[in-house]
């Protein structure tokens, strides 16, 4: 019996898909023809809604944009306000800022390998993943008091000060992470199964993916070394010494070494972060109805899932003229045909946990 | 890695048993699982729970009616109004309605208040049997502890 | 008609049959308890312990769910097939428990009392038969389902369960060239004359055996067709309620039936460890079948062990491991066997 080309869909609501994402596959004979992502499951009229919003009240709603590392949505955010003001930041806000952004790319890495291997099978990896992100999670809310939607950053600064037992905290959780990763390593790395399933499937060449726009650990794992902590630093990060790791298999495995390497860099950086720590005051004075003169300014950061921008548009009063946001994984998820052709289609799912994408981030 | 070696790698499954042992490892260890609502862990000292309006030592509420928190809320959680009182430097709340189903808890209103008069609780057992609940007048906004319990449903506290 | 015969003929074999119905439901429902609190605790967390004293009426809980479902059956559905296809599955695995040994036969007055149901001289053949019966449960749930994933899923479920019924069959030829026999009590007492059992003497036949039979069960690492995650969810998608419940216990029983087997061909059945050491010749206090019990406990721990850390193979590579490599290697095996067998 040959199966001619099946139409099939991985509806919204699916165990796989990372949140309420719709594919339709076309397949033939289970080699993968064609995908087409269907988004807008989750649309909830965010970038109009801030148009009728002030400055500071738009930080709270980027958390539940990329609702895994709300603290990146935010720093991107304040990032390009401060520009559009040209506000200087003190030196402490910065650092502190630092530590809270690798935090939480940390805590980003750690919920898409957990749920990457989930859907290969491994099951426990996930529950040690997030074992670890829990602890994370507990100093933010020591620090903010919120886990997913921190609101870690306000306009001028950092919401409160590092002050003692958060920065205890941060280390004990720090020097019992490296020992857990290891773990996970040693049940992923070697295993011949996992090797199976991620070594030469969903194949990318640097040059596809620069011309689709892939950014972040996918598009380092494909050659290209473009880290804009790197390239275009921001918000005081030349001041720390980080590699960035860059593979060149552009597999599915290759991007699961990248963030795994990511997450060492990021404790590197906070261990620096906190030796260095400049004293001094740690959020600049700024009114609270905060109007902005006429301008427009599009600022990105290295967000965990790649290239995060928000382009501003203000025009004289304390609410916007108009916010767009780049979310990488909206961009991210234009290479996944890409990737999923020719590959079977139990190999859709292994593809999407390595791209990594937030549909809250997507559909906005 | 020598052919030989890599070839015995394979044959014996040493990567697989590597990583049974680990899950093995984890198997013997302590589990984190936390009995609720038999143990609770108390939240941390800037938790944001319920919001509470305080009073000062006197009795007095110390909402001055000032409207910051009304401005400030990105989701429209305030409708408040004020009266100035014969012979006072200070205004009094007459109505404090506060909607919970819109409140994200953002914190931006207890940033803005001028004098502290709102506070972030640590209360996070909010569930009620009906919407009513939900908005809170002037009075029930200094509710804590069993009373709140009581507002909200039966207070069988989970 | 004497009280001796009426005992004798009709009622013990009765509670016999009885016995080999329950002995398996009960293994399942510990299974079902097992499974669950294993997973968690290698999870790190802990798994259900509200239900009864330390969750052991969990598997109940689920079972009394399961029934107050509604039934539902699609209307194009072959009523008949997709009704008869669980019963099927699981008859197939239990009728094949009523040829494995628990334990020695008893002494009991004059009457000796056989721990199991029949004995044949070829019950290795009936067993490894039987079990593969339960392929037409699985099928006919596919094609009755009409709808072309569970069908898909069910077609892959066969390929996978007929591919990894040849190692078995070559393994297990390693152990009758040394028992001579298929008769599985005999299989048992030979592995008591015999020095060492037979799975420290042969342990690429045990260890291919044992992966072929996790393979067999439809487990992990093995169990693309069903698993959660992927697009296919198997053969028993459509059955709801009681339906799916027999499904699932099917599947578990045949869990219980492969590590019975291990246990039987490979780790001397009832036989407590050095069987014929003096010192350790108070082990032999322990009756028989306890030993039986413990060493199926252990295979279903490890059933579960594996399932909580091995991703999933998929399904081609599945199929490649059968015929590219299990089947030559057992082969392989079975020549080496039989040539250091008449060399040393």
């Amino acid at each position: 019996m040959a199966f001619k080309e099946l139409e099939l869909n991985m509806g919204p609501q699916h165990p796989s898909t990372h949140g309420v994402l719709r594919l339709k596959l076309a397949v033939d004979n289970e080699v993968v023809l064609s995908i087409e992502p269907i988004i807008g499951y989750l649309h909830r009229g965010m970038e109009k809604l801030w148009e009728n919003l002030t400055y500071p009240q738009i930080v709270p709603l980027t958390d539940r944009l990329d609702y895994l590392a709300a603290v990146s949505n935010n720093l991107a955010y304040v990032l390009a306000v401060e520009k559009l003001m040209d506000l200087e930041i003190p030196k402490r806000a910065q650092y502190i800022r630092v530590i809270l952004a690798e935090l939480q790319r940390l805590a980003s890495h750690l919920a898409a390998v957990g749920f990457m291997a989930n859907d290969i099978g491994a099951m426990s990896v996930l529950l040690y993943c997030f074992q670890i992100r829990e602890g994370i999670l507990d100093i933010f809310e020591n620090y903010t008091g919120g886990r997913l939607t921190v609101h870690g950053m306000r306009i001028g600064g950092v919401p409160f000060d590092l002050d003692e037992k958060v920065t205890a905290m941060i280390r004990k959780t720090l020097a019992g992470i490296p020992e857990k990763i290891r773990d996970i390593e040693g049940l992923l790395n070697e295993n011949r199964i996992w090797k199976h399933r991620t070594k030469g499937i969903g194949l990318i060449s640097p040059e596809d993916a620069l011309a689709r726009g892939l950014t972040g650990p996918a598009l380092r794992a494909t050659g290209v070394a473009w880290d804009i902590r790197k390239n275009i630093p921001y918000c005081s990060y030349e001041d720390f010494d980080f590699d960035v790791p860059v593979l060149k298999g552009g597999d599915v495995y290759d991007r699961y070494i990248v963030r795994m390497e990511e997450m060492r860099q990021s404790m590197r950086i906070i261990e620096q972060a906190l030796e260095k720590l400049p004293p001094g005051i740690f959020r600049a004075t700024v009114p609270h109805s905060l109007k902005i003169p006429v301008g427009e300014v599009f600022f990105t950061i290295e967000a965990p899932k790649g290239e995060l921008g928000f382009y501003i548009k203000s025009n004289g009063t304390d609410k916007p003229e108009r916010v767009k946001m780049k979310s990488p994984s909206f961009i991210n998820l234009q290479s996944l045909e890409l990737m999923c052709k020719g590959n079977l289609f139990s190999d859709v799912v292994g593809i999407l946990g390595s791209l990594d994408i937030v549909l809250g981030e997507i559909d906005k | 890695m020598s052919k030989t070696r890599s070839f015995l790698r394979k044959f014996l499954l040493i990567d697989i048993f590597q990583g049974l042992l680990i899950t093995l490892k984890y198997y013997f260890s302590s589990k984190v699982t936390i009995q609720y609502p038999e143990e609770v862990q108390p939240p941390p000292e800037r938790f944001k729970g319920l919001l509470r309006l305080y009073r000062d030592e006197a009795g007095e509420p110390l909402c001055i009616a000032c409207k910051a928190c009304q401005r400030i809320c990105p989701t429209d959680c305030f409708d408040i109004e004020g009266e100035r009182r014969e012979g006072a430097r200070r205004m009094w709340p007459t109505r404090f309605n506060w909607k919970l189903d819109r409140c994200t808890s953002c914190g931006l209103c207890v940033e803005v208040c001028p004098t502290d008069a709102i506070r972030h609780s640590d209360a996070f057992r909010m569930t009620s049997l009906s919407r009513g609940p939900l908005l809170f007048h002037h009075p029930e906004m200094y509710l804590t502890g069993e009373e709140l319990q009581k507002y909200f449903c039966g207070g069988c506290l989970r | 008609m004497t009280a001796q015969t009426l005992l004798f003929e009709l009622l013990i074999p009765v509670a016999k049959i009885i016995a080999v119905i329950l002995y398996p439901m009960i293994m399942v429902i510990v299974m079902i308890w097992l499974e669950r609190r294993v997973v968690a605790w290698i999870q790190g967390r802990v798994g259900p312990n509200r239900v009864g004293f330390q969750g052991i009426l969990q598997p109940t809980a689920d079972a009394l769910k399961l029934f107050f479902k509604e039934d539902i059956i699609q209307r194009e559905a072959d009523a008949f097939l997709f009704n008869i296809s669980p019963h099927l599955v699981m008859f197939s695995s239990l009728l094949a428990f009523c040829f494995v040994p628990l334990g020695e036969s008893f002494r009991i007055g004059g009457y000796t009392l056989n721990l199991w149901v029949a004995s044949s001289p070829v019950g290795l053949l009936l067993v490894l038969g039987l079990s593969a019966v339960g392929v037409f449960g699985i099928i006919f749930g596919g094609w009755a389902s009409n709808s072309k994933y569970p069908l898909m899923g069910a077609l892959r479920s066969v390929v996978q369960v007929l591919s990894y019924e040849i190692p078995i069959g070559l393994t297990v030829l390693t152990v009758v060239f040394f028992s001579r026999s298929i008769d599985l009590v005999e299989i048992v007492n030979h592995q008591q004359h015999g020095k060492i059992w037979f799975g420290f003497m042969l342990p690429v036949s045990f260890i291919v055996f044992w992966i072929s039979g996790i393979a067999e069960t439809n487990r992990a690492p093995f169990d693309l067709p069903e698993a959660e995650s992927e697009l296919v969810a198997g053969y028993h998608t459509e059955y709801s309620g009681m339906k799916f419940a027999y499904f699932y216990i099917a599947e578990y029983t045949h869990m219980v039936l492969v590590s019975s087997l291990v246990v039987i061909l490979f780790f001397g059945g009832w036989l407590p460890p050095f069987p014929n050491a003096r010192f350790f010749s108070f082990l032999h206090w322990i009756p028989g079948f306890v030993w039986y019990l413990i060493k199926i406990m252990f295979f279903l721990y490890v059933y579960v062990w594996i399932r909580a850390t091995l991703p999933r193979y998929r399904f081609d590579a599945l199929i490649k491991l059968a015929w590219k490599w299990f089947v030559p290697l057992s082969m392989a095996n079975f020549f080496v066997v039989v040539a250091l067998k008449y060399l040393l």
